[in-house]
């Protein structure tokens, strides 16, 4: 503690609260960082909520009118996506205009001829012009043509017909996708996104404590302090990681809080994201917060003007969202170790796992976070030579 | 003392300091007088680190530049030609972030901030955030900066352009009583009433190189004008006006 007191007093200390304080009392950075690490938890939330709705609108309804004679046809044909509604009486035109998409009507003699093994009719009323008429008699034709296909063999063994004659092939279809994988994949831009938002929170903080500090002429000051280059460049690139870092731990939170409101089941995941999983999300997104403000800050000295640092890191903002969804498309086994030793592709895949629940491996984790760390280290270096340019105030 | 020696330094093949060599004695002020482009902010910019010469040495208080910038910069206080404060802290925050990058902490951090702020009468200042602030009070809240760590050196360049009456007097007087303490101070003006009334020596540059070097009114007579202004563009430009010269401006 008293170590901790000390470097907190002295000279780098000092640097770090100056940066910090600047960086925190920005209300139009801060702002940004907020109002992006909010927004798109509530925008993963509010579309994942929209297209289960519209999955569950999408459910077909069928009234079924003579149902009473035979009460099993629909039980057999309700199921996912077709409600089927049995009715006394009702008139087809009016149910049509109605809440129904379809409407089915059992023939009067429909008993008598079945028992005959007759061909009892089967009236199926629709609206040609309905858009959601064709994709209910669609779902209707599917639930019927298996019901068919059973009483046939039903019937012809009863007659001491091998029912295997009456059907070559059965063709079953089979989903061998877990409820997770469908999960991992709708929440899939997730880790992406939470991973853009580091960028995103940062990116003022980047620009004032870099070339706004340059066009204040404020960084001549700060370079005649008895301090490394390093230490200065070391300070403000914490400072501008803590921005990035709060945006990020935010937006984990935000989706947290969200999470019961999104349909959990159909997307396959378990409620994923307790406390221990935020804390472990912020502690992932640490070192990587580090190595995208100390990438901001490089790029921003080596601009022209404050607007030049601006577009630049307007840019990089959006370039790891579109180079981590290449690769998510691609053939790459992201998941292999080799890749997890790269930032931005390691923590978005333990980003991933934590989200649906999955666990992730330690040593993976410490060894992929002492790779983003190492290059930090690297980047600040570079960041110190690039302090002791000439052009950097404006002495040429 | 403030040592530069054979000093060289070229920006985009343009030599803008050529073999410059001149002392600055401990406990004097001194003035550093040159036309726009002379090669005055370059040359005290090498003084305190911030640039590298091409060749030369400049050594403060004993201490080559060029080796131990750091420990220079320990010796230094800085007024540049820029404020260049921070909006978002007060002028409190701000000279204590400062002090402590020079490496002030505990009852001497304290100690020096009530001493800079008594001596530059920062008291309606103190707690207030820079943003707003008048040149005069930035000016004050730029050498309340330099001078919070007690250098021995105050290295001050045009510290009283687009000052009031007022804030230029304080400054002045400020200067005095710091050349009376022992401080060494060098800084450079184009206003030549200013530089008559302060400095102990001028240092006159031109075109990257020391045209001239003495005591005020020395510098005047040896170049046999009454003025220093005269003298500085006999120096500087290689001729003086003459009176009749004068007399039609």
């Amino acid at each position: 503690m008293s170590f901790l007191k000390q470097w907190l007093q002295g000279p780098m200390g000092a640097l770090v609260y100056k940066e910090s304080l600047e960086a925190w009392r920005d209300k139009r950075a801060l702002l940004t960082a907020v109002t992006f690490a909010l927004l798109f938890p509530v925008m993963i939330t509010g579309t994942t909520v929209f297209v289960f709705k519209v999955k569950s609108e999408n459910e077909s309804r069928v009234a079924l009118l003579g149902g009473e004679q035979v009460p099993l046809l629909a039980q057999r044909l309700a199921g996912d996506q077709l409600r089927v509604d049995v009715l006394q009486e009702g008139e087809p035109s009016a149910l049509l205009a109605g809440e129904y998409d379809l409407v089915l009507q059992v023939g009067e003699d429909f008993v008598s001829q079945y028992r005959e093994f007759g061909v009892p009719r089967l009236y199926v009323y629709m609206d040609g012009a309905s858009k959601d008429a064709s994709r209910a008699r669609r779902q209707l034709q599917e639930r019927l043509a298996p019901l068919q296909q059973q009483i046939v063999q039903q019937r012809a063994i009863a007659r001491g017909v091998a029912p295997q004659l009456l059907a070559p092939w059965r063709l079953e279809v089979r989903d061998i996708s877990t409820p997770s994988d469908r999960g991992k994949l709708i929440l899939a831009s997730v880790p992406a996104l939470l991973i853009m938002t580091l960028f995103v929170a940062s990116l003022a903080t980047a620009v004032d404590a870099s070339a706004g500090e340059r066009e204040r002429l404020s960084l001549e000051n700060l370079l005649m302090q008895p301090l490394p280059p390093w230490q200065v460049v070391l300070a403000k690139t914490v400072a501008v990681a803590s921005m990035g870092w709060l945006g990020g731990v935010l937006s984990v939170c935000a989706l947290t809080a969200l999470m019961p409101v999104m349909p959990l089941e159909e997307l396959g995941m378990h409620q994923a994201s307790s406390l221990s999983g935020v804390v472990t999300m912020g502690l992932l997104l640490m070192p990587l917060a580090l190595l995208v403000a100390v990438v901001q800050l490089l790029l921003a000295l080596g601009s022209k003007s404050f607007k030049d640092a601006q577009m630049r890191l307007s840019i990089l903002q959006v370039a790891p969202l579109f180079m981590l969804m290449a690769l998510d498309m691609s053939q790459v086994q992201l998941d292999k170790p080799i890749w997890q030793l790269l930032p931005l592709v390691g923590q978005q895949q333990w980003l991933k796992a934590l989200l649906v629940g999955d666990v992730v491996s330690l040593p993976m984790v410490l060894a992929g976070s002492v790779v983003s760390l190492l290059l930090v280290a690297v980047f600040v270096l570079i960041g110190a030579r690039a302090l002791r340019r000439e052009s950097l105030l404006g002495a040429t | 003392m403030i040592e530069v020696r054979s000093l060289h330094k070229e920006f985009a093949g343009r030599s803008v300091l050529r073999d410059l060599s001149f002392e600055i004695p401990d406990g004097r002020i001194t003035a550093l007088l040159g036309a726009n482009g002379a090669g005055k902010t370059t040359c005290l910019r090498i003084v305190t680190g911030l640039l590298k010469a091409d060749a030369g040495q400049v050594r403060v208080g004993g201490i080559d530049v060029a080796r131990d910038p750091l420990a220079v910069r320990r010796l230094l206080g800085v007024v540049g030609d820029r404020e260049g404060l921070y909006e978002r802290l007060s002028v409190e925050e701000y000279l204590t972030l400062f002090a402590q990058m020079q490496g002030l902490r505990g009852s001497a951090l304290s100690q020096s901030l009530d001493a800079v702020r008594s001596e530059l009468e920062l008291d309606d200042l103190w707690k207030r955030r820079t943003v707003g602030f008048s040149q005069g009070e930035r000016m004050k809240v730029s050498l309340a900066r330099a001078l919070v760590h007690r250098p021995q050196h105050l290295i001050l360049d045009e510290p009283t352009r687009g000052l009031d009456v007022l804030a230029a007097r304080l400054l002045r007087r400020t200067l005095m009583r710091l050349r009376d303490s022992g401080t060494t101070i060098v800084f450079s003006s184009h206003v030549m009433s200013e530089v008559l009334e302060l400095s102990d020596r001028v240092l006159v540059m031109a075109d990257g190189q020391l045209v001239g070097d003495d005591e005020p009114r020395a510098l005047m007579a040896n170049s046999g004008c009454d003025n220093l202004e005269d003298t500085f563009v006999a120096l500087a430009y290689g001729q003086a006006e003459s009176p009749e010269q004068e007399a039609l401006v």
